[in-house]
């Protein structure tokens, strides 16, 4: 089963982080994806370029409204994650507990389906599902 | 070249009008749009997320991290799936961006991705990444 674990920060992240050495945390994260990776239950992971450079897109109104990123909104904030896949739920509970993160950054756990809870002869899923395949996805 | 990821958010009310739209046509909306990611040769990856009620958050505040079944609750907007793309700039990503087939209540953020050893830390970690990467065929 594929789960995703997303980092979101929260407004107590920014305080916390103000007394945290970098060079720790890059270790501590190295450590935390080398024993997913070991584990052999990794299947993707990012982190993502600060907010403020990026954009939010509004589908509210055609044509949707595009506005600049910003720092404010912290409990927005989504700054990297993991893809695992695992036995079952409670080993995501478990791999999620250990992650290397600090006060005021909750793991947001959500699961991936797979493409096989998709009807099997729509045009649309034998597409994608070839697409998975071609790539190395499935 | 860079890559972006594509954050689909959407509002419960969003979730509601799902119901009213025959769920073959939403496949085949989304799917089209996909289709073209693809065929333009810049789809990297693509999700849809299980709905928040099989999900679980990781407070790590305390102690211990403390672990809660359901959605993040301080947002309004819950994360519904993301797209990964790979494209020469940030008006490229944004012009795949606005093009996705969503409407009202949808919010899309785009993000840029870190690239392999662009953070700072040990030459080990980038050649342990890089490796993994290559094994995976991210490479």
């Amino acid at each position: 089963m594929k789960y995703m674990l997303i980092m979101r920060a929260t407004p107590a992240a920014h305080e916390a982080s103000a007394d945290v050495d970098f060079a720790e945390v890059v270790e501590a994260m190295g450590r935390y994806n080398g024993s997913l990776i070991d584990a052999d239950v990794l299947v993707s992971a990012e982190g993502l370029a600060p907010a403020a450079e990026g954009v939010v897109i509004d589908f509210d109104q055609t044509p949707p409204v595009v506005t600049d990123g910003s720092y404010g909104e912290t409990h927005e904030l989504f700054d990297g994650y993991w893809i695992i896949d695992v036995a079952d739920r409670a080993a995501a509970v478990e791999w999620g507990s250990r992650a290397p993160l600090g006060p005021g950054v909750k793991l947001e756990v959500r699961r991936v389906p797979s493409i096989d809870e998709f009807p099997f002869d729509d045009e649309w899923t034998r597409k994608e599902r070839a697409w998975r395949e071609s790539r190395g996805q499935l | 070249m860079p890559t972006y990821m594509f954050i689909l958010k959407r509002t419960e009310e969003a979730f509601a009008a799902d119901h009213d739209v025959d769920f073959a046509e939403m496949l085949a909306t989304m799917g089209r749009y996909n289709q073209q990611l693809i065929d333009a040769g810049v789809l990297i990856a693509a999700e849809g997320l299980a709905p928040v009620a099989e999900g679980f958050v990781v407070d790590f505040g305390q102690e211990a991290p403390v672990v809660t079944d359901g959605p993040l609750v301080e947002t309004h907007e819950i994360f519904d799936g993301y797209w990964i793309v790979e494209v020469a700039s940030a008006e490229e990503a944004r012009a795949w961006a606005v093009r996705i087939p969503v409407g009202r209540g949808s919010r899309v953020e785009v993000r840029r991705i870190h690239a392999i050893g662009e953070l700072p830390g040990g030459d080990d970690d980038a050649q342990a990444e890089r490796d993994w990467r290559e094994r995976t065929g991210q490479l």
